[in-house]
């Protein structure tokens, strides 16, 4: 009993651990390292940013949640990362941009949306759920949007511009393989445990509640903040 | 639709106006600048001579013509020294730097009179695309816009940044240059929408009916920043630079200002950004067998932000969940997902 409760409290503290090993704050040496550092420090600052993106790792871990098959994980997340690299190399290449604290607030909606469908929300009341793979593909694009404001609130000097948003896009990509690793892991490990479906609502209710929270905390930035 | 065809002459003829427009417009302005002026204490950064425009260097400084370098820190003003410098591309000298303890930090560097020699008509662009009105002005009023120049020209740079919250003040230490900026308060303590007073030295006297340009870039967004280039006139061919820019900006936008009687112009602040301050001042030198024009040239840069961002969000916060430390958010996180998962056994 105390070595299922041990192995419960391991599975809690593993799931943060991307969040604890990579969660240090992105600071202004990354705006030094990009002046300074070259195409390599794009890809840097890229990692470090999907690493420390709360609501990116929140929502990739809400997809892998609903997944069963590694098959499925990679069809999911390679349309999340199509997704996001449209917008990302899109908007940011043409300059498009938008207030951050509204992008967030729908990228923390598609945290909540994770978890209400998750724990099974649309069946609750009795609305057919929309088609996952193509809200994951629309989310994708959210994400990316938001990932692409991120990257233009930097100042990337002249020259390049293609190559810098391509080397930023690289980052993320390896930030989010380096995310995606422990997170598979640790949900794949869980699910071969008898207290696994508790842990899956309990994950899944702290997405909605994380969901609300983030979107909240965005609006109050939006009309209080700036 | 279809563009009449061009003649080779006029073709020459273009070409030949770019690349004088190249040589005529492609002085030099030069800044201390840094990718943000908010720090941490023990934070490494780079402080870099941008001489070119303020969004882009084009060529090093080299020691020998740096007279000074210095950074004040809690009242010490320290010399720095040559070797301490580094040359990035042969574009841009930078000095790897890394911050101490909280304050407001001042660096300047100034450096030693040139010459320049500029036909007439080169002269007059310079002039005119520099912001040097008072003596196109003044030449325009002789009638001397057809005699050519010969310019001794120096350069006296500072920038003001801030190391975690604490104000300090050596942001209005007078480094002695022949001519610099002095803000008349910390600049670390106006905020975007304030404005802030800023005197001009000469000789260490106010510089009274002096033009000063203000502009800055966004510190928000990137191609924003970079509509506010400016470009300069020191003729390439008789300076170090060996600039291939075409860009053909005027380096007068922003705000267009004139000293007081007290050598004191108020910068508007109105938005987040990167502020750079300059000016030129330019005398007729008759007493002079080699020279015509004397100009010494003063730049200041430093960062504004919003109040509520100065201590919430600031420029070294571009982490996604601005204002909630990390270890808060994964504490909070694993907390919330315990109890969940107590109720949630319980009920299974």
């Amino acid at each position: 009993m105390t070595r299922i409760k041990l192995t419960q409290g391991l599975f809690v503290f593993l799931f943060f651990i991307p969040l604890v090993g990579f969660g240090h704050d992105v600071t202004s040496a990354d705006q030094e390292l990009l002046r300074n550092g070259g195409l390599w420090a794009y890809v840097q600052v890229g990692a470090t940013h999907m690493l420390t993106g709360y609501d990116h790792l929140l929502f990739l871990a809400g997809v892998i949640f609903y997944l069963n098959s590694f098959r499925d994980i990679v069809k999911f997340i390679t349309v999340f990362t199509i997704g996001h690299c449209i917008t990302l190399i899109g908007a940011t290449y043409a300059g498009v941009t938008a207030n951050e604290h509204l992008v967030d607030a729908v990228i923390a909606l598609s945290v909540f949306y994770k978890g209400f469908e998750n724990l099974g929300g649309f069946e609750k009341l009795k609305v057919k759920s929309p088609n996952l793979l193509l809200m994951v593909g629309l989310f994708g694009l959210i994400h990316g949007f938001g990932l692409s404001t991120r990257l233009q609130s930097f100042e990337m000097g002249d020259g390049q511009m293609l190559a810098k948003i391509l080397c930023f896009n690289l980052g993320v990509e390896i930030g989010q393989i380096l995310a995606l690793i422990p997170i598979v892991l640790i949900i794949s490990i869980a699910k071969k445990y008898p207290r696994f479906p508790a842990f899956y609502k309990a994950v899944n209710s702290y997405l909605i509640l994380a969901g609300i929270g983030l979107f909240a905390y965005q609006l109050y930035g939006y009309f209080f903040g700036h | 639709m279809s563009t009449p065809s061009k003649t080779p002459k006029s073709q020459i003829l273009k070409s030949l106006a770019l690349v004088l427009a190249v040589v005529l417009l492609s002085s030099h302005d030069l800044y201390l600048k840094m990718g943000t002026y908010f720090l941490q204490p023990n934070q490494e950064a780079r402080i870099s001579l941008y001489n070119g425009t303020f969004e882009r260097s084009e060529n090093i400084i080299t020691r020998d013509r740096m007279l000074d370098a210095s950074i004040v820190i809690g009242g010490d003003r320290r010399a720095i020294q040559a070797d301490q410098w580094q040359d990035q591309d042969s574009t841009i000298t930078q000095l790897p730097f890394k911050a101490e303890g909280e304050g407001t930090y001042l660096v300047g560097v100034s450096t030693q009179a040139k010459n320049i020699e500029l036909a007439a008509n080169e002269f007059n662009d310079y002039l005119e695309h520099d912001g040097v009105s008072d003596m196109l002005e003044q030449r325009t009023q002789a009638g001397l816009l057809d005699q050519d120049a010969v310019e001794s020209y120096q350069k006296h740079v500072k920038a003001i940044f801030q190391v975690g919250d604490a104000k300090t003040e050596d942001w209005k230490t007078v480094l002695d240059y022949p001519i610099e900026f002095v803000p008349q308060e910390n600049p670390y303590e106006k905020y975007s929408g304030e404005n802030l007073a800023i005197q001009l030295l000469l000789e260490g006297e106010p510089l009274a009916n002096q033009l000063v340009y203000a502009d800055f870039i966004q510190t928000a967004h990137s191609h924003e920043g970079q509509e506010h280039s400016h470009e300069h006139g020191e003729s390439t061919h008789t300076h170090d630079d060996e600039s291939g820019s075409e860009e053909t900006h005027t380096h007068t936008s922003g705000q267009k200002l004139r000293t007081n009687n007290q050598g004191i112009v108020t910068v508007d602040l109105p938005e987040d950004g990167i502020y750079y301050i300059r000016t030129i001042h330019m005398v007729t030198t008759p007493e002079s067998e080699e020279l015509t024009h004397q100009s010494k040239w003063a730049t200041l840069t430093f960062e504004v932000t919003h109040k509520h961002g100065a201590d919430t969000h600031t420029h070294d916060d571009h982490d996604h969940e601005e204002g909630i430390p990390t270890w808060v958010f994964v504490l909070g996180s694993a907390i919330l997902i315990g109890l969940f998962y107590l109720i949630f056994r319980k009920k299974d």
